[in-house]
């Protein structure tokens, strides 16, 4: 097994007359994980939505980081249970991230509201030998 | 305006043969705008004395929609074993669990409720909401 260490720090010295200063650390005990960049095609969830998460990659526990590497803000990249109706999760504007975890039984994909928008994401777990990572792929 | 920054780090020395190192940050701004996200429900946490379904931990009510609103949640358990489940909106959409020590950082519209499932009693929940009118 592995371990990746997974750190997240808020800071502000203006949002609260009292300095926010937060932060957490976990780590995450894993034995697979990858970190890809590729081109979002879809603009909707769609057959030709990114697959970043295939149901039951991972056994048990799992870890979905997801970076929007479009420069303007408003070129927004969705995170969408693929599996569950009604499955948006996250709604990623342009240099922002997401960091989640992800229901291993359910299947995720990301689309795009501009064709060829660059991602950033990776997947961190405990691999399901049954059910290969797939790496880049329509729903 | 106020500037909330984010960084995220992951690091791992034995996951791959190339040691993982990643930093990144954001700057939080108002959806569509440059403007720092400027309200904020501050670092919070919520005790839960037994094993609780759909608790909603962030009610979508409360805030305007759609905005770039940011969420923090951290399951603050040692005990390996107890877990919170995160789902969102009113079909309660799984998110995955969050293990002893674990969170989550992600962008929220504010359309949807956050909801939250914790697995055994006397567990406490530490979040925060960063959000914009």
């Amino acid at each position: 097994m592995a371990t990746v260490r997974a750190s997240l720090s808020l800071n502000s010295a203006d949002v609260l007359t009292s300095a926010l200063a937060l932060t957490t650390v976990a780590n995450l005990t894993c034995d697979s994980g990858a970190l890809i960049r590729a081109k979002v095609k879809a603009t909707d969830h769609d057959t030709t939505a990114l697959r970043i998460y295939a149901a039951s990659q991972c056994n048990e526990r799992a870890y979905l980081y997801v970076k929007n590497l479009d420069v303007e803000l408003e070129q927004y990249v969705y995170v969408y249970n693929d599996t569950d109706s009604d499955g948006l999760v996250a709604k990623i504007g342009g240099g922002e991230f997401a960091f989640i975890p992800v229901a291993v039984d359910k299947a995720y994909v990301v689309y795009a509201t501009k064709v060829d928008t660059m991602v950033e994401y990776g997947v961190f777990g405990n691999d399901n030998s049954t059910v290969p990572f797939t790496g880049v792929g329509a729903s | 305006m106020a500037t909330t920054t984010a960084t995220l780090t992951l690091s791992s020395a034995d996951l791959t043969g190339d040691a993982l190192a990643l930093s990144t940050t954001a700057t939080l701004t108002k959806a569509g705008g440059l403007t720092g996200l400027d309200q904020t429900t501050g670092v919070s946490r919520k005790f839960f004395a037994s094993a609780t379904t759909a608790h909603n931990l962030v009610a979508a009510a409360d805030y305007t929609a759609p905005k770039a609103h940011k969420v923090y949640i951290r399951n603050t358990s040692t005990t390996a074993g107890e877990y919170i489940s995160v789902e969102i909106g009113s079909s309660n959409v799984s998110l995955g669990r969050l293990y002893a020590g674990d969170w989550a950082f992600l962008p929220w519209q504010g359309d949807s409720d956050i909801d939250i499932d914790t697995s055994d009693v006397n567990m406490t929940v530490e979040f925060m909401v960063i959000s914009e009118a």
